[in-house]
């Protein structure tokens, strides 16, 4: 086991990484359960939020910045990833109601 | 404290995370990740991660949410329907779910934490100054990159977003 020193007080590294786990744990969920590719998207920028927690985490673990960069670039990469999606979406929208990510099969061949 | 900050941070987080996926209107989806990125924020300034907080809270809590905000307002109040088919899907997911979690659970059971190397200068750990360094010489090249990767993006939003002349 470890601890950090916050403050004064001690937290295991562990409990933030349990939290960044079950965080990621209920953005899966959402993707695998919900159906709405609005909620989808919302769900997937969930996930990319634990995985940051992880990599801060493990930045002060360590005590070295290269977790705290990636997690700059990750974040990049989250809003990058939710403009281009997001631009998709409405132009799906523009033409028909896509409330189900299952009425989005035409390419299933 | 430090202790009590942490729970209360996390405790929201969790919560904000049960009602992403479990509210019916996106736009309630929505507002529970602004909760859950700030209390994930807080959680980062307990980190001593200063400037990653900032940057949490402007970017990701004021601009990423917003541009979510704004296509659900283009939208309109799009309710997801119930599907009578593939009901099992949602007890199949749970259950690997609830798999995903205790492989998680056991990994962090037995992790051995290395050590840090060296002692940091834990003065200026997390500063826009040490990013700053980081990012301007270690990491020059990716940092150029995400430039490029924006760039892109903002492009392809672009492209996707046109009016369609040809169509008509």
């Amino acid at each position: 086991m470890s601890t950090l020193n916050i403050g004064g007080s001690q937290i295991d590294t562990s409990w933030f990484l349990l939290l960044s786990a079950v965080l990621f744990i209920l953005g899966t969920t959402g993707v695998l359960v919900r159906r709405n590719p609005l909620v989808i998207l919302i769900s997937i920028e969930l996930m990319m939020n634990a995985a940051n927690l992880a990599l801060v985490t493990f930045s002060r673990q360590l005590q070295n910045m290269d977790g705290q960069l990636f997690a700059l670039m990750s974040m990049t990469v989250a809003a990058a990833e939710a403009v281009v999606g997001l631009a998709i979406l409405v132009d799906i929208f523009r033409t028909r109601d896509a409330e189900d990510v299952d009425d989005l099969s035409e390419l299933r061949g | 404290m430090a202790i009590a900050v942490f729970f209360v941070a996390a405790a929201m987080a969790v919560l904000g995370g049960i009602g992403v996926i479990s509210f019916h209107q996106p736009i309630r989806s929505v507002l529970s990740l602004v909760v859950v990125m700030l209390a994930l924020s807080v959680e980062f300034l307990l980190l001593s991660a200063q400037f990653v907080f900032a940057v949490q809270i402007i970017v990701y809590a004021g601009a990423v949410m917003v541009l979510f905000l704004f296509v659900i307002a283009l939208l309109g109040p799009a309710r997801e329907l119930g599907r009578g088919r593939l009901r099992f899907q949602a007890w199949l997911s749970g259950l690997f779910v609830l798999v995903l979690l205790g492989l998680m659970w056991a990994m962090l059971q037995g992790v051995q934490y290395r050590q840090p190397d060296s002692k940091a200068d834990m003065s200026i750990f997390g500063t826009v100054q040490a990013i700053g360094a980081g990012l301007f010489t270690t990491y020059l090249y990716p940092f150029e990159l995400t430039s490029i990767l924006l760039l892109v993006a903002a492009i392809g939003a672009i492209y996707l977003s046109r009016k369609r002349i040809d169509d008509l």
